[in-house]
């Protein structure tokens, strides 16, 4: 009888079978946000093609799987996974390969099943919520035909040692094979891969646990295979890459033999194991294999030499010792020599007279360095832990100092109080004359639902070695129980931490919960950490269900200086001022403007500005009708381009001053790299203007026009849009619409149509389009210049803006409402002249449905060549249209928050349903 | 009782080589039926025309539907499949409800929402057209069986739609689909729900042009619970690949396996001659029986089928086909007429079934 092997079998259009020639199965990781800082950035800013050509890459390059993951707490996972996956069904090249749908939340996963066509894998479930849950998803997952990577977790959390780790497997196999049917090949354990050579102790055998796993993995449940994230295991040597290399090789070494099946790796992080120094290596294999206690140490001393620095004999040279004893300190700390650090603290006190002086002065500078290098991935996890130990040496020092300054301030405030307020015991007295001196007490926890604890610990250490006082609540700690402890412990601060994504929710759960039981108004703080949490998140969707000051800490060394000042009466409000300065600031980059209130349609319409018409005579134009531009100067185009945006392309944020060829930032590494942007750009620019590499079209014109309430009214009578009959009677109306917020300031409330006369008056429109560059850019993506791709079509862009500023040059003299030469080109870029040139889909009218009406009343498709899709998409992308208008009080302005009633009345203006309007304004409907 | 069937058609299938039937809407085409005989008095007023919505016939000609499925299994179908082909909801909307990009709009996800998946109208319609056409098939396996002594089975057609989930609509946005997956599950459910009211046999997911749809429809009977058997049939082009969505026969196996299918085969869009390597690639891949039912030939207006090959020319190739120890279920598709499969029938009688591979533990 014919047999075919039990193999994990996958697919994509075509199959992927793991037979044992396969060796290892590698996992694309490219295409993962949390793993790839350039794919993040790219998925944020909408550059699918490019997020895509990030996925081809990776195939390429020989991923065998490639792992798609979008747990962002800024990015809809749900609908990224979905929309991602479906344009991969397009991409024959990729979606070859099986995909596997990464991610921590369950409504996720499920999405990522339904756009799967071939088989792939689930990453991942496991028995973190229990068994009834497992099941439950590992069933749907089997309805799918998906296979699935199981963490090795369990109701109590991860696995961290191999007793917990091969239990924690055992059960799920026998839950999946013997209870759900899973098939043990489809099956794929992750027993956690994690970080060694941390400086803690109890993580010295991390390696070694998952080695051993894994061996025992493969003895003892058939089929079944296992897998695991291995840059994990270097993270303590960020920014060493040599070390990083030569540790992950070194890892799936050793891993691989015990029979690791497949891993995500990024394959440029990987030395040959064979071509790794034989000291490094036996530093790495040292530290892996757990061989003694001071492995750590050891590869910690070679791994300098690794950065290129060469060793350093600090036991001899004691140069540093001739310093100021500032400097001392600070060395002490940096370099983690606990040898001189009383003697420099005596010193030091002598000098600064108060204790506390020595802690928030040197001693506080000196950790803020090692934040800042440990940030930069110049230092690592292990060094800032040896930091910390000489810091809490010196404090320990200053401490029999402090109590005795402390106890004199509380008997003294203690007397003060019960002066102040005779109804107070003593004993509340001292407890509130105590909480007023303390140094502060800080309650740490993982939220509920996270069970990842390492970072928050590290955050414990360093607090309580600077003289906090730590409540470590664990991990999976629920809201209640946070409150509840601060309560009881009558604490200053709360510290919240977690590593997945849906953690970022459950944060925002404890805020809400915070204010409701008074936290905000009482302003305690609460400081939110975590691999997954950033800056921006909790300023955008944290901080505003909390009214206390609420701060986002980027790492364990940060936590010390941010504790500091939000407990120091002095510094504590400017700090706090600060905090809310950047949130402020990170909110509005992210959304514009907070909501707003608003008001209805007719009273925004009397609320329209008071134009006096009466003493007005609009402009005529020199001609009525259209002119075409069939073959524009790309030489006079280049003239006009404001270069600032250019930068944006590369997130180089500041302004470009064209003299002296700056940009102004405050990114020093920035400024450099938009020099040699600038003049990569200025060397492809000369090539296509002497190439003749784009074309430039472009057509405008203007018509006899008047306003009809919200509308404008063009007639097309005249000029060379005449052409037909049909058309020579026709009119074209534009529609506009009215800004609804309600004003405090007193300002009216805008609508384009504001600005055109009821009688007599004109508008203009133009469509100019760079033809050239689409076709050129996907030649450059075909052959993987993605760069380059990227750069021409950033010059195409500014071409097409420069070209809309030159024609509304034209324009505006044509209109005699300007003089030839009457502005510098600064001043016609920072748009000092008279008039407007908005464009639909754009702030002042967002609707894109208003383009056909402008390509109509041009004929813009049949003269220049620039085609409107169904979706109102211009063709070719660097194209640029809208209309023109002359009234000097005209300017841009921004529609948001429209209402209800004001969407009906515009459909029905413009003849099309609600839904349809809805659909076309969804962004900036304000119900 | 279904396990029992299962167990039953398991067995027949280590004997020989069960025979399938032929092509329903070709066959109809020879009864030359009028748009009039399509609308029947009951769909007079329906402002599209029904004539090429052949699974309308099982409510307004009922007769001849039963009457083809009679001359099937008289020409030696152990299996025929029911006239539900596009007895979806989905399917059905294109004859029922007008197309929205004739007035401007587009086909979209809450279109097809709103007037179809919603709409009260196509699931009343679907459900009867399933059931009423279940019941036409089962009064003729059982008349026929009684009168030769042989059992037949039904199979319920669950064919593939006018919508895609993974072809692109768009050039603008390539990641725009017209449907959900959850949409055309729910439509494939719907219609799965109707199938096993009525008894039928037999689930056929057949004609996959995109893998998708068809995840969505094994999803879709997962999760009704039933543990009706199952066959799964993929129309493939010239390389071998799913019409619409391009995946290879291998990979179509490995996406679903997990299914436990009774057959998993090949059928439609290419003749016999040009289906045989990737019947073998799919045979040497799948743990599980194996059918075929290829088109006669390729398309050929001048023959009076419309197809290339004869009765006898079908007999050739498939004989072929069982000797080589390619075939556990066989019939025809496109073009393929109660001779075709009389012919097909004699051609594997006697010749042993290809052996099931099994899969190793090793």
């Amino acid at each position: 009888m014919p047999t075919i092997p039990r193999l994990l079998r996958l697919s994509g259009t075509e199959i992927y079978n793991h037979t044992p020639d396969k060796n290892f199965l590698m996992i694309g990781e490219r295409t993962n946000v949390a793993g790839s800082p350039r794919f993040r950035k790219l998925i944020k800013e909408g550059k699918l093609e490019d997020a895509l050509e990030v996925a081809r890459q990776q195939v390429i390059n020989g991923a065998n799987v490639i792992d798609i993951c979008f747990d962002d707490g800024l990015i809809d996972g749900k609908v990224m996974m979905a929309r991602f996956l479906d344009l991969i069904q397009a991409e024959p090249d990729i979606q070859a390969v099986p995909i596997m749908v990464d991610s921590s939340k369950w409504e996720i996963i499920e999405e990522g099943l339904k756009h799967l066509q071939g088989k792939g894998i689930v990453n991942s479930i496991s028995l973190k919520e229990g068994e009834e849950a497992f099941k439950k998803n590992a069933s749907h997952i089997r309805n799918y035909g998906a296979a699935a990577v199981v963490m090795a977790f369990d109701e109590n959390g991860q696995a961290a040692t191999y007793e917990e780790k091969i239990r924690i497997c055992k059960r799920a196999y026998d839950i999946l094979v013997d209870e759900v049917g899973f098939p043990p090949e489809d099956i794929i354990f992750d027993p956690n891969i994690l970080t060694v050579a941390t400086g803690i102790e109890e993580h010295n055998n991390y390696a070694l646990d998952f080695i051993n796993a894994t061996r025992w993995i493969k003895e003892n449940l058939p089929f079944a295979k296992v897998s695991g994230g291995v840059s994990n295991i270097s993270f303590s040597f960020r920014g060493n890459n040599a070390v990083r290399e030569a540790m992950h090789s070194a890892f799936l070494y050793h891993a691989t033999q015990a029979g690791m099946d497949m891993g995500i790796v990024n394959a440029g992080m990987l030395e040959v194991y064979d071509q790794i120094p034989k000291n490094l290596l036996t530093a790495v294999e040292d530290v892996l294999l757990n061989k003694d206690d001071g492995a750590t140490e050891r590869l910690l001393d070679l791994a300098e030499s690794y950065k290129g620095q060469g060793a350093k004999k600090l036991a001899e040279d004691l140069t540093w010792r001739e310093t100021t004893v500032e400097k001392r300190l600070e060395h002490s700390l940096l370099k983690g020599i606990d040898k001189f650090i009383v003697e420099d603290t005596t010193e030091a006190l002598e000098n600064y007279k108060k204790p506390l002086s020595v802690i928030e002065g040197p001693l506080m500078d000196g950790m803020g360095i090692v934040g800042d290098l440990f940030g930069a991935g110049k230092m690592f996890l292990p060094q800032v832990v040896k930091s910390a130990r000489v810091m809490k040496k010196s404090v320990a020092y200053l401490e029999p100092f402090m109590e005795k300054e402390r106890e004199i301030r509380i008997i003294k405030l203690t007397k003060k109080l019960q002066a102040e307020r005779s109804d107070l015991s003593e004993k509340n007295a001292r407890r509130e004359a105590e909480k007023a001196n303390s140094n502060g007490k800080i309650i740490m926890a993982t939220v509920k639902g996270d069970v990842h604890d390492i970072g928050k610990n590290i955050v414990g250490v360093v607090l309580a070695c600077n003289g906090f006082d730590v409540v470590d609540m664990g991990v999976m700690v629920a809201c209640d129980k946070i409150l509840e402890a601060f309560d009881k412990e009558n604490a200053d601060v709360i510290g919240l931490s977690g590593l997945i994504t849906p953690s970022l929710d459950e944060m925002i759960t404890v805020a809400k919960q915070a204010e409701k039981a008074g936290l905000g108004a009482k302003q305690v703080p609460i400081l939110i950490g975590g691999a997954t949490t950033s800056a921006a998140h909790t300023a955008i969707k944290i901080a505003e269900h909390y009214s206390g000051p609420l701060v986002h800490v980027l790492d364990a060394s940060r936590s010390v200086p941010v504790t500091t000042s939000l407990l120091s009466l002095e510094n504590r409000d400017a700090f706090i001022a600060e905090n809310e300065i950047k949130h402020q600031k990170a909110r509005e980059k992210f959304s514009g403007a907070p909501k707003k209130e608003t008001i209805s349609l007719t009273e925004a319409r009397a609320k329209a500005p008071q134009i006096d018409w009466s003493n007005y005579r609009p402009p005529v134009p020199e001609f009525t009708g259209t002119r075409i531009i069939k073959n524009q100067s790309l030489r006079e185009l280049a003239n006009y381009i404001d270069w600032t945006p250019f930068f944006h392309t590369w997130e180089l944020r500041g302004v470009w001053n064209e003299e002296t060829q700056t940009l102004k930032t405050k990114n020093v590494e920035g400024a450099k790299i938009a020099l040699e942007l600038y003049h990569d750009a200025q060397d492809l620019l000369e090539k296509i203007i002497a190439e003749k590499k784009f074309t430039a079209t472009g057509i405008y014109g203007f018509f006899p026009a008047h306003r009809d309430g919200d509308d404008i009214v063009v007639a097309t009578t005249s000029g060379r849009v005449a052409k037909t009959s049909s058309r020579s009677q026709s009119k074209v109306v534009f529609h506009t619409l009215r800004q609804q917020q309600k004003k405090t300031t007193g300002k009216p409330n805008f609508a384009l149509s504001d600005y055109v006369a009821e009688k007599d008056d004109h508008l203009g429109g133009f469509v100019v389009g760079i033809h050239g560059a689409d076709e050129w850019a996907a030649e450059l993506r075909k052959t993987h210049d993605v760069d380059e791709a990227i750069m021409v079509q950033a010059i195409a862009d500014r071409l097409a803006e420069a070209f809309a500023e030159l024609l509304h040059h034209r324009a505006r003299i044509s209109w005699s409402i300007e003089r030839p030469s009457q502005f510098t080109k600064t001043e016609l870029i920072h748009e000092k002249y008279q008039g407007i040139r908005p464009a639909p889909g754009y702030p002042s009218q967002p609707d894109h449905t208003e383009k056909p009406a402008l390509f109509e009343l041009l004929n813009a498709q049949e003269e220049i060549g620039v085609e409107l899709t169904e979706s109102c998409a211009m063709h070719p992308g660097s194209a640029v249209c809208g209309l023109y208008f002359s009234h000097p009080e005209s300017h841009y302005f921004m529609i948001s928050e429209l209402q209800k009633d004001q969407i009906e009345d515009y459909a029905k203006r413009k003849g099309i349903s609600i839904d349809e309007a809805e659909k076309w304004l969804g962004p900036w409907l304000g119900y | 009782m279904e396990n029992n069937l299962l167990k039953e058609l398991q067995k027949n299938l280590t004997e020989r080589i069960m025979v399938l039937d032929g092509a329903m809407g070709t066959t109809i085409r020879g009864y030359e039926l009028t748009e009039e005989h399509a609308r029947g008095d009951r769909f007079k007023e329906n402002h599209e025309d029904l004539l090429n919505n052949g699974d309308i016939l099982s409510l307004t000609r009922p007769d001849v539907i039963a009457d083809i499925h009679r001359r099937f299994y008289e020409a030696g179908s152990d299996i025929c499949e029911t006239n539900t082909f596009s007895g979806t909801v989905l399917a059905q909307s294109e004859f029922f409800v007008e197309d929205p990009r004739k007035t401007g709009g587009i086909k979209s996800p809450e279109f097809f929402q709103k007037r179809v998946i919603e709409s009260q109208f196509l699931k009343d319609l679907t459900w009867e057209l399933n059931v009423e056409s279940v019941k036409l098939a089962k009064e003729q396996a059982d008349r026929v069986a009684q009168n030769d002594g042989r059992k037949r089975y039904v199979a319920g057609a669950i064919g593939p739609m006018t919508v895609s989930l993974t072809n692109v609509v768009d050039a603008n946005d390539t990641a725009f689909r017209p449907v959900t997956f959850e949409q055309v599950k729910d439509a494939y459910r719907h219609q799965i729900d109707a199938l096993l009211s009525a008894d039928c046999d037999i689930l056929m997911v057949e004609t996959i042009f995109d893998s998708l749809n068809a995840k969505a429809a094994l999803v879709a009977i997962k999760e009704s619970g039933t543990d009706a058997p199952v066959i799964i049939s993929a129309a493939v082009g010239r390389g071998g690949e799913t019409m619409i969505s391009a995946q290879k026969v291998e990979a179509l196996w490995n996406t679903f396996a997990h299914v436990n299918p009774l057959a998993i085969g090949l059928n439609c869009s290419l003749g016999p001659d040009l289906m045989e390597p990737f019947l073998r690639d799919l045979g040497n891949a799948a743990t599980t029986n194996v059918s075929c039912y290829p088109n006669a030939g390729l398309p050929n207006p001048l023959a009076p089928t419309g197809f290339d090959l004869e009765p006898s020319h079908m007999y050739d190739y498939i004989a072929g086909f069982a000797e080589a120890g390619l075939l556990n279920l066989a019939g025809g598709c496109c073009g393929n007429t109660p001779e075709h499969i009389a012919a097909i029938a004699k051609s594997v009688e006697g010749k042993a079934p290809r052996v099931v591979p099994v899969l190793a533990n090793v």
